[in-house]
């Protein structure tokens, strides 16, 4: 299978502390990766290196064949390849549903405004809030908003789909709605790093869980083995906590 | 509260007219609208309205537009456009309007002259580039603070869908900053309008200059300072009512979820 993502090494610094250090990570196409770990262990700053919200400091990432830098022609040689849905939905709130789902379509890609259109509707439907297409984003449910987020996302047809912790911000009975969602979008072959502590669902769709902290990769592996024998102290600690309670 | 205000003025008023009945301290009838050198008086000070009100808003709008193309470089990633920003800022509001007056109406014709240039600067442009400058100092700071108080996160958004920093600035944090931008935008041409009376001091005809010639030629300086306090105090409550209107229209839209 095709190698999409390639993380060799990198590390990153926030002035002196450092957030990310010698991280090595493989995607293959289709693959879903899942990342959890304490809060503070890099997980978001790792994903977000990959769009390239965040550059690294040493190392070097290859996303899509291309190696990132700062270089304008690199950055627009994945830009809208690599999707992110963020934690706080971050909808546009000036603009109605489907404006958000077509903005990037049209000004960022070039689609004509009818297509942009017809594609916004069909993937609202497959995330099942088509009713809520041209109501303004505050008038719905945070459960709706990310799943509207999802949407926007897909509507750029990305290679690779990014999570940062898409449920932290929902009430309890909303989650299930968006890890539905984002679950539906796993069998259907979607290349996906999620950022979760939502274990039941890396369990039923990963296929490779990673365990971050101090900015380093402590361990990495299938869901069966990864919950069953955590090899390190730190990771059988941290799944004590989360599962037990 | 806001019936206070009608009620303070009136009191205000009421006082000043039973002063002129009562003692000798008071001489109304420079401004009384029954006589006709009164008359003549009142329709001479009343006709720098046009002026006060031209030169504030044509100063306004350089000034909306000016603020804007000096705030925009603030957002660069370049530290040349970056530091063009700041300093003009701390320059430009680092100058008093009336020094600013004398340099562009005094000053500025002679950089022309050497420069051989045929270029003459009368009061009313000089007024109007000398308050359009000095204001739109501060018209690119309340940009930036508007700019600024949207999240990072929408910015992070447009990023993700594709848009360049460009499109990201056009199509969703200006429009958001907008609603910000624009009460604190209204406040300042009201500073804008207040300080156009620095224009009478180069000779420009407009309420105050007007104000003070009828003063030289009456020697009733209570009567018409108060009559001219008042012209202005009439324009800025217009300008507050149609502000309170704006926010109001604005405000029943705002729906910002994040």
């Amino acid at each position: 299978m095709k190698e999409v993502i390639n993380i060799k090494n990198i590390s990153k610094y926030f002035g002196k502390f450092k957030a990310l250090d010698s991280v090595n990570l493989n995607v293959l196409k289709g693959q879903k990766v899942v990342i959890c770990g304490p809060s503070g262990s890099g997980k978001s700053t790792l994903v977000r290196c990959i769009n390239r919200l965040e550059s690294h400091d040493e190392g070097e990432i290859n996303v899509l064949g291309h190696s990132l830098t700062d270089n304008r022609a690199c950055l627009e040689s994945i830009k809208s390849k690599v999707s992110m849905v963020f934690q706080q939905f971050n909808l546009f709130p000036h603009l109605t549903v489907i404006e958000n789902l077509t903005l990037g379509p049209i000004k960022a890609l070039g689609v004509s405004k009818k297509e942009a259109n017809e594609r916004a509707l069909y993937f609202l439907d497959r995330v099942k809030i088509p009713e809520q297409a041209y109501k303004k984003p505050n008038l719905l449910s945070g459960g709706q908003q990310q799943r509207v987020a999802i949407a926007r996302a897909l509507c750029l047809e990305p290679k690779i789909m990014l999570f940062d912790e898409p449920t932290s911000a929902l009430d309890p009975e909303m989650i299930a709605e968006v890890l539905e969602v984002i679950l539906d979008l796993a069998n259907d072959g979607m290349t996906m790093v999620v950022v979760t502590h939502e274990m039941g669902f890396a369990k039923k769709a990963a296929d490779k869980i990673i365990f971050m902290d101090d900015g380093k990769i402590l361990e990495e592996n299938i869901p069966s083995i990864f919950f069953k024998n955590p090899k390190t102290n730190r990771l059988k600690k941290f799944l004590d906590q989360v599962l037990n309670y | 509260m806001k019936s206070f205000k009608y009620i303070f003025v009136l009191f205000f008023l009421a006082s000043l007219a039973s002063c002129s009945s009562g003692s000798g301290n008071w001489g109304w009838y420079v401004i009384d609208p029954t006589t006709k050198s009164g008359l003549a008086n009142i329709k001479f000070l009343i006709g720098g309205f046009g002026a006060t009100i031209l030169l504030s808003i044509i100063a306004a709008f350089i000034s909306i537009i000016l603020g804007l193309v000096v705030a925009l470089p603030g957002f660069s990633n370049n530290f040349f456009l970056r530091s063009f920003n700041r300093i003009y800022v701390e320059f430009i509001r680092a100058i008093p309007l009336l020094p600013m007056l004398f340099w562009v109406f005094y000053g500025l014709p002679v950089i022309f002259q050497s420069l051989g240039l045929k270029i003459e600067i009368d009061a009313f442009w000089g007024a109007v580039i000398t308050l359009a400058i000095s204001d739109s100092a501060f018209t690119a700071e309340i940009y930036r603070a508007g700019i600024q108080s949207i999240s990072r996160g929408q910015r992070e958004a447009a990023q993700t869908i594709g848009l360049s920093q460009f499109q990201a600035m056009r199509y969703i944090i200006f429009p958001q900053a907008l609603r910000r931008i624009l009460p604190p935008l209204a406040n300042q041409f009201i500073y804008i309008v207040k300080m156009s009376a620095f224009a009478s001091v180069i000779g420009m005809q407009e309420l105050t200059r007007r104000a003070n010639e009828i003063v030289v030629t009456e020697y009733r300086p209570l009567e018409i300072y108060t009559l001219l306090i008042l012209e202005y105090l009439v324009l800025v409550l217009l300008i507050s009512f149609a502000v309170r209107w704006l926010e109001k229209k604005l405000g029943s839209n705002e729906s910002n979820s994040n």
